[in-house]
């Protein structure tokens, strides 16, 4: 993340199957970002299934997809919302309005509305931290390190290794967003 | 987080502005229509020059108050993004709204903008030189009109089809609907307009609002046919968004409110209405107060239509 | 969830409250980063390396502060323990600095005990007062007239010293209310307390440990990993459907009590099939011949009928387990006893672990390393004259004393028996939500002339309180350093990150205020400084005490170090010297030298029983008022499975009334699969009675009213699955 001037495309990878549904990405992300109580950046969601005693349980980490082609993005009435060069989907609060268009316009259900300000906001995969040479809050913290955060287009980098060699789904590919969230199978 | 962020306000925001657009295009049609170089509805040309700028003035402001920041509203009009339906559509509405209040000021009574200079405190009296006869720009402004109403008409469902991630949404036929029921509710506006009138109805241009209403009902209803009829071919998460109204939360609202009460019981009504005419070229019977009933049955259903759009699109969603 | 226009007022009412609009101002500085599309690079903050004390795990933690006001804690990725994480506790610890419901300064009661009418006063006054109280105890009924309880904690220690300096014998602390079960029985086979070495063990069984939603570190992260990278096989035993139960491979819903069965069903497989390790029970072991003998009769059809797991599957699983031994382990877990037997089956895991061989090697049970540290001495005093009010020596003379045995305290004391017990000090603990039969508790604290209580936050114990003394935060204090012993050893250090923001004290600045009035402040004449820097002078690195104030974290080479204990002629410290699979000294103290199966209590007809467990965002009880975490389960339910659940006509979100011999409980109804039809489960921390806490005041139920006291007979452990309760819908 150091050398600057080379075209980047962060992603992340998850490995779900590590996850155990303790929700330390979800406060860490709280206390980064600060997220109002009853808000989430990310989430976790959950799935069951059977009956006793055979049953499933299973967990899944959300959050902004980082789309290769946002329908948040385009449907935006005055540019707040809008895309880094390196992917990342950002909200520029002063210049939004509140109408909420890219919340509905979101298949991912990613964005939120903050009463406190009267805006719309969703992870930025910590840009604040990222710019630092840090990792994003929640893929800093997950004791089982259920996410990779890195550089697509880092030929050498761990991301490209993962997704060469494991089989992996986006969600919702049917919408055309072009999600950036790899879920390792 | 799944939330229903688009409300009440939405509702009657998408249903204003649809009936302003509805209004004011039958209007302007009946300001088109010439019969001896004469308007042939002149009644139907002023009421409804008269009534077009309220509603989508009214929707307007609540579109604002619905805003997190309702004072940045003007940011909409600092860019132009030909992506975004709403950004279309608000310079569309900013346009038609000006066009609307430019033909309510043209087809003012000489006498009602006399008065209305007259209320103007001294300090504002130079403003009495725009206090002019603007008949003549009625016919122009009817036709630049034509295309801003059907605009703002069919935005508002353009607005919400555009929406790719909301299966229920996701077609081009919910700007036809929209479209459709706008003229329609518009024209029902304007029926019970004249039906609540004390004047005795001129059976001529009642007719001509029957006639196009029919036509509009008939439209909408066989694209609400041809809208199910695709969805139920489409993938699955169109089909389990349909669920909503087949069966879902939305079922009973959808098919007894809107479908029955809001679109075939007044069709019938004004068929029965028009039967004479029709069948026999006799003079339509006209009763004002099942005129009324209708035309108030297709502004409820077009109301409902609006507020099942809204909340089940919201609702819908790819797995 | 509909957005309401009264969401936008609460929330702005909620967040214009004094800190928390600090925090929040610091929160919203951040978010100026991305208005103008690029992210600050600036060095706005300055970084603290410290320890988290939300659970006992104590991770290593970066505090990162902005201009005064914590903005986040980041984990440490220097420590071999924490690995690099922090869990969302952790992280929601800057929500209790900032907490407006934490206690802010020192209290009186001016109203009846639970009433909640305070007077704030100055450290001053609490101190006189406290001083008075227990002076006056003494004077009455001798220094043993109090009893100093407490939780772990780097700052117990001085507390604990107050207690004995002031010369009450009566000091309790959590063990029996925890681990002392687990530490007591692998202490009588092993002579230690092992760890488990789950990064590198192929083969894990595990009763009831949780380990993915009670996090233990690093074993959590080190099994998550091993598990779902398929480098470990995981057995899972619950008669819940836990998280864990859901990564395992096999996951058994045991019949509850019967665990002890399945170890005695495997070790006669192993033991009679002679696929154990000959070579360790040989040269490490003594008492075999006598095991041998003891499991012939546990045969694994027997156990099938006992715990209701397959005779063919327990032997598959015994097979496995000594097929992948040394990579094997029955994990201990580390959790609060279940059963009155609780030692002995704890036993039967160390002996099993034995047998196979996986004592002190890779991938098994690896006996406790350290890391050398220096110690501060200070001026001892004389030890307490009166014996214990709980008579441990003779209740459970086996167990570590100084701890004492909680329950057997509390019914000493209600009993007046063998003497008077008029004072209560209570530092960071809550015994009204830790201990069972909370009616006793509260008993307890009415029988008592005065209760003082140290903590940081109202606790239920705190609100029925004469006195709250305030501690700081652990964020807004140092505490002495600590090695933590393991497999990976490693010195941690929490060191002050921001000032209190409140008039609290961190606790041996209120100990010293308190043992000056007490007379007692000579043992008690240091500074904090003067405790690290003495704990710092033997550590082996260079600079120790500027190191850890840079690192938080002190690890040294050459660890893991398997096979110490394996090499030559290593003297095992038990009586034998050996590994002592059958105990003498247990026979000599009166208990069976080798674990005997005794069947548990059957409900009756109509009765479930109620079984405890976890969740990765609460610490006990202690967290259910953080905002933060509260909103991922905002109330708690009463777990019942679907079968009884339809038979009763109970449905999701009925109201029930939960009732045992120790009282009645109202809760709402949660119909899983994920729960034995003979059980019922509900989460620990709701239902407080103390007002300042206002999440989870009165909302949902207290296990602790429901449960029954009950206790391990060896180690005096409260027993916390022996109760049957009735549920009634209302």
């Amino acid at each position: 993340m150091a050398d600057k001037g080379k075209k980047k495309r962060y992603a992340l990878v998850l490995d779900s199957k590590k996850c155990m549904n303790c929700k330390a990405c979800v406060v860490a992300c709280k206390a980064e970002n600060g997220v109002p109580v009853g808000k989430f950046r990310n989430w976790i969601d959950e799935e069951k299934r059977g009956s006793y005693p055979r049953l499933l349980m299973t967990f899944d980490p959300g959050q902004c997809m980082q789309c290769e082609n946002p329908s948040c993005v385009r449907v935006c009435p005055t540019g707040a919302s809008w895309q880094r060069p390196d992917g990342i989907v950002l909200i520029n609060y002063s210049e939004c309005i509140g109408c909420r268009y890219c919340m509905i316009a979101c298949p991912y259900d990613a964005r939120y509305f903050r009463e406190d300000l009267g805006v719309v906001d969703k992870c930025t995969f910590c840009v604040q931290r990222v710019d630092r040479g840090q990792l994003p809050a929640c893929v800093e913290t997950c004791p089982s390190k259920v996410r990779v955060f890195g550089d697509l287009d880092d030929p050498n980098g761990e991301l490209q290794d993962l997704l060469s060699t494991r089989r992996y789904l986006v969600k919702k590919p049917e919408t055309g967003n072009g999600p950036q969230l790899y879920y390792l199978l | 987080m799944k939330t229903i962020e688009w409300g009440i306000l939405i509702v009657n925001y998408l249903f204003l502005g649809g009936l302003s657009a509805g209004i004011f295009f039958v209007s302007a049609l009946a300001t088109y229509l010439q019969e001896d170089g004469q308007p042939a509805y002149p009644r139907i040309a002023r009421y409804g020059a008269m009534m077009a700028p309220w509603p989508v003035a009214l929707g307007s402001f609540l579109l604002i108050f619905d805003l997190g920041n309702w004072y940045r509203f003007y940011k909409l009009f600092l860019h132009f993004r030909w992506e975004s339906p709403m950004s279309i559509g608000s310079w569309l509405l900013l346009v038609f709204t000006g066009i609307t209040f430019a033909a309510f000021y043209a087809w003012l009574p000489e006498e009602a903008r006399h008065r209305l200079f007259a209320w103007l405190p001294k300090r504002l009296a130079f403003l009495k030189r725009f206090d002019l006869d603007l008949s003549s720009w009625r016919r122009p402004l009817a036709m630049l009109g034509f295309p801003f109403s059907i605009g703002v008409g069919i935005y508002t469902g353009v607005l919400l089809g555009a929406v790719q991630s909301r299966p229920f949404w996701n077609t081009n036929l919910v700007a036809q609907m929209f479209l459709f029921s706008a003229l329609s509710t518009g024209t029902a506006a304007l029926i019970l307009a004249l039906s609540i009138n004390r004047k005795s109805l001129d059976f001529k241009q009642i007719r001509f609002l029957y006639t196009l209403d029919i036509c509009f009902i008939t439209l909408e209803f066989f694209i609400v046919l041809p809208y199910l009829i695709h969805g139920e071919l489409s993938v699955r998460a169109v089909q389990e968004a349909l669920k909503l109204i087949l069966g879902g939360p939305y079922t009973v609202a959808f098919w007894l409110f809107f479908m029955g009460m809001g679109l075939l019981l007044p069709l019938f009504v004004e068929l029965w209405e028009m039967k004479p005419v029709l069948l026999a070229r006799a003079t339509m019977h006209h009763n004002k107060v099942l005129a009324a009933g209708a035309a108030f049955l297709v502004l409820t259903g077009g109301y409902l239509l609006r507020y099942i759009f809204v909340y089940a699109g919201q609702m819908s969603s790819f797995r | 969830m509909e957005r309401t226009l009264m969401d936008r007022r609460t929330f702005v009412q909620v967040t214009a409250s004094g800190a928390a609009a600090a925090a929040l101002a610091s929160q919203l500085g951040c978010l100026k980063h991305f208005e103008k599309g690029k992210g600050g690079t600036e060095a706005r903050e300055l970084v603290v390396p410290t320890t988290c004390e939300v659970c006992p795990n104590k991770c290593s933690v970066l505090a990162v502060v902005d201009d005064g006001v914590i903005h986040k804690l980041n984990p440490n990725p220097e420590s071999p323990r924490s690995r690099g994480m922090l869990c969302a506790r952790g992280n929601a610890a800057v929500k209790q600095v900032y907490d407006p419901d934490r206690l802010k300064q020192p209290l009186i009661r001016a109203g009846a005990r639970g009433e909640g009418k305070w007077r704030p006063v100055s450290w001053e006054e609490a101190w006189d007062y406290t001083a008075k109280k227990l002076s006056e105890i003494k004077s009455k009924y001798g220094p043993q007239g109090t009893v100093w309880s407490s939780t772990e904690g780097f700052q117990e220690v001085f507390f604990k010293n107050c207690g004995l300096a002031f010369g009450s014998p009566n000091i309790v602390r959590h063990p029996t209310l925890c681990l002392a079960s687990v530490n007591l029985a692998y202490s009588a086979t092993f002579g230690t307390v092992p760890a488990f070495d789950l990064v590198n063990a192929d083969y894990v069984i595990m009763s009831g440990a949780n380990r993915f939603e009670a996090i233990i570190i690093p074993d959590t992260m080190d099994l998550i990993g091993s598990v779902m990278l398929k480098k470990a096989k995981l057995v899972y035993l619950d008669p819940r459907f836990t998280v864990t139960a859901s990564k395992a491979d096999t996951w058994f819903p045991i019949r509850p009590g019967t665990d002890m069965a399945f170890i005695l069903g495997m070790l006669n497989v192993i033991v009679g099939q002679g696929i154990y390790d000959k070579d360790f029970v040989a040269g490490y072991t003594t008492g075999f011949d006598k095991l041998q003998e003891h499991v012939q009769k546990y045969t694994p059809d027997w156990a099938e009928k006992e715990t209701g797991i397959p005779a063919k599957e327990i032997i598959r699983v015994a097979h496995e387990f000594a097929a992948a031994a040394p990579r094997a382990c029955y994990y201990s877990g580390r959790r609060s006893s279940w059963y009155q037997n609780d030692f002995q089956m704890r036993r039967a895991q160390a002996i099993l672990n034995a047998v196979v061989g996986n004592w002190d090697r890779e991938g098994g049970m690896v006996p406790n390393a350290s890391i050398p540290m220096g110690e501060y001495l200070f001026m001892p005093w004389d030890d307490p004259t009166a014996s214990r009010v709980d008579e441990i020596d003779k209740t459970f003379p086996l167990a570590a004393k100084g701890d004492g045995a909680y329950l057997k305290l509390r019914e000493n004391v209600l009993s007046g028996q063998p003497y008077p017990v008029k004072g209560w000090m209570v530092y960071k603990q809550d015994p009204m939500n830790a201990l069972p039969e909370q009616a006793k508790t509260l008993k307890m604290i009415d029988q008592m002339d005065f209760v003082a209580v140290i903590d940081f936050q109202m606790s239920d114990t705190a609100w029925y309180a004469d006195v709250i003394l305030p501690e700081s935060h652990y964020l807004e204090r140092t505490d002495p350093m600590e090695m933590m012993p393991g497999i990976w050893p490693a010195i941690v250090y929490r060191q002050q990150v921001v000032k209190p923001v409140y008039n609290t004290k961190p606790n041996l600045e209120i100990i010293q205020g308190l043992a000056k009035r007490l007379q007692i402040s000579d043992y008690f004449d240091y500074t904090i400084d003067d405790w690290v820097k003495a704990q710092a002078k033997d550590i082996p690195v260079q600079n120790a005490f500027d190191y850890l104030q840079k690192h938080g974290v002190v690890v040294t080479p050459g660890f893991p170090k398997y096979g110490k204990t394996l090499k030559g002629d290593y003297r095992f410290i038990t009586k034998s010297g050996k590994v002592e699979l059958s105990s003498d000294r247990l026979q000599e103290s009166g208990y069976d030298p080798l674990p005997v199966y005794k069947p548990p209590t059957e409900p009756q007809a109509g009765q479930f029983r109620m079984i405890l467990g976890r969740r990765a965002y609460y610490t006990h009880a202690n967290n259910t008022n953080n905002p933060w975490l509260h909103e991922f389960d905002p109330q708690n339910h009463l777990w019942v499975n679907p079968e009884p659940a339809q038979r009763m006509g109970i449905r999701t979100g009925d109201l029930l009334e939960v009732s045992s011999r120790a009282g009645t409980v109202r809760i709402k109804a949660h119909v899983t699969d994920e729960i034995r039809p003979d059980c019922v489960f509900m989460l620990h921390g709701f239902g407080k009675h103390s007002r300042w806490q206002k999440l989870a005041y009165d909302n949902g139920a207290c296990d602790a009213q429901v449960l029954e006291t009950s206790w391990d007979q060896v180690s005096g452990n409260a027993a916390f699955h022996e109760t049957f309760v009735t549920i009634r819908k209302v």
